[in-house]
C-alpha cells in the first residue's frame, strides 16, 4: 500500500518533468518561428497533451493521499483559483482603462502566476493544518 | 472538538509515527488531528477507535462551543 502511494507520487513527479521538458522547448521553437504554421500548431499541442497526462496523474495522486493532505491541496486549489480569477479580473478592468503591461501579464506570465498562487495557497493551508 | 489521542497513544506507548502506520495516514496528519487543527472524518475516527480498542466518543468529545 505504502509502496503503491510512493509509485503514484513518483509518477506525478516524472510527468511534471516530462511536461516541463516539452513545454520549454515548444516555447523556444514557437518563439523563434523556426518552422511553418501547420507544424507549429502540432508542436503547440504537444505540451498540452503532456500537461493533461500530468493532471490525470495528479488527480490519481490526490485519491491516495490521506484526508488531511487532500484538504490542504483542496484549499490550495481554492486559494489559487480565487487569486488567479482576481488577477484576471483586475487585468481586464485595467485594460478597459487602457492600462496594460503585456510584458508582465501576458498569457505565459499568467500560467506562472496561476502556479505561484496555487503554491501560495498550499503554503497557507499547510501552516493552517500544521503539516 | 477535543480529543484524547495523546493520552491514548501514551497508554499504548505509541509514537505518532506508530499510530500513523496503523491507520494509514502520515505522521504530520496525526499531529494535525491530535492538536485539533483538523477534525477527522467518521471513517478515520472509527479506525482510530478500533486500533486503540475503544469507542469514538472516548477519543473525540464535543466542546460547549461546538
Amino acid at each position: 500500500m505504502e509502496q503503491s502511494k510512493k509509485d503514484v507520487k513518483r509518477n506525478v513527479s516524472i510527468f511534471a518533468l516530462i511536461h516541463v521538458a516539452t513545454y520549454l522547448p515548444a516555447v523556444w521553437i514557437l518563439n523563434h518561428r523556426l518552422i511553418g504554421q501547420p507544424v507549429s500548431i502540432i508542436i503547440a499541442f504537444v505540451p498540452i497533451i503532456t500537461f493533461s497526462v500530468f493532471i490525470f496523474k495528479l488527480i490519481r495522486c490526490f485519491s491516495v493521499m490521506d484526508e488531511v493532505k487532500q484538504r490542504v491541496h483542496l484549499e490550495a486549489v481554492v486559494i489559487g483559483f480565487s487569486l488567479t480569477t482576481m488577477l484576471i479580473m483586475i487585468l481586464f478592468l485595467l485594460s478597459l482603462c487602457d492600462i496594460s503591461k503585456p510584458g508582465w501579464f501576458g498569457y505565459a506570465n499568467l500560467v506562472v502566476f496561476c502556479w505561484l498562487f496555487y503554491f501560495v495557497g498550499w503554503f497557507i493551508s499547510k501552516k493552517k493544518y500544521g503539516i | 472538538m477535543k480529543n484524547t489521542l495523546k493520552v491514548e497513544r501514551a497508554k499504548k506507548d505509541w509514537t505518532q509515527e506508530d499510530l500513523a502506520g496503523k491507520i494509514g495516514i502520515s505522521r504530520q496528519s496525526v499531529n494535525s488531528i491530535e492538536t485539533g487543527k483538523f477534525i477527522p472524518s467518521t471513517v478515520l475516527a472509527l479506525k482510530m477507535a478500533k486500533v486503540f480498542g475503544t469507542n469514538v466518543e472516548l477519543i473525540f468529545q464535543l466542546e460547549t462551543q461546538d
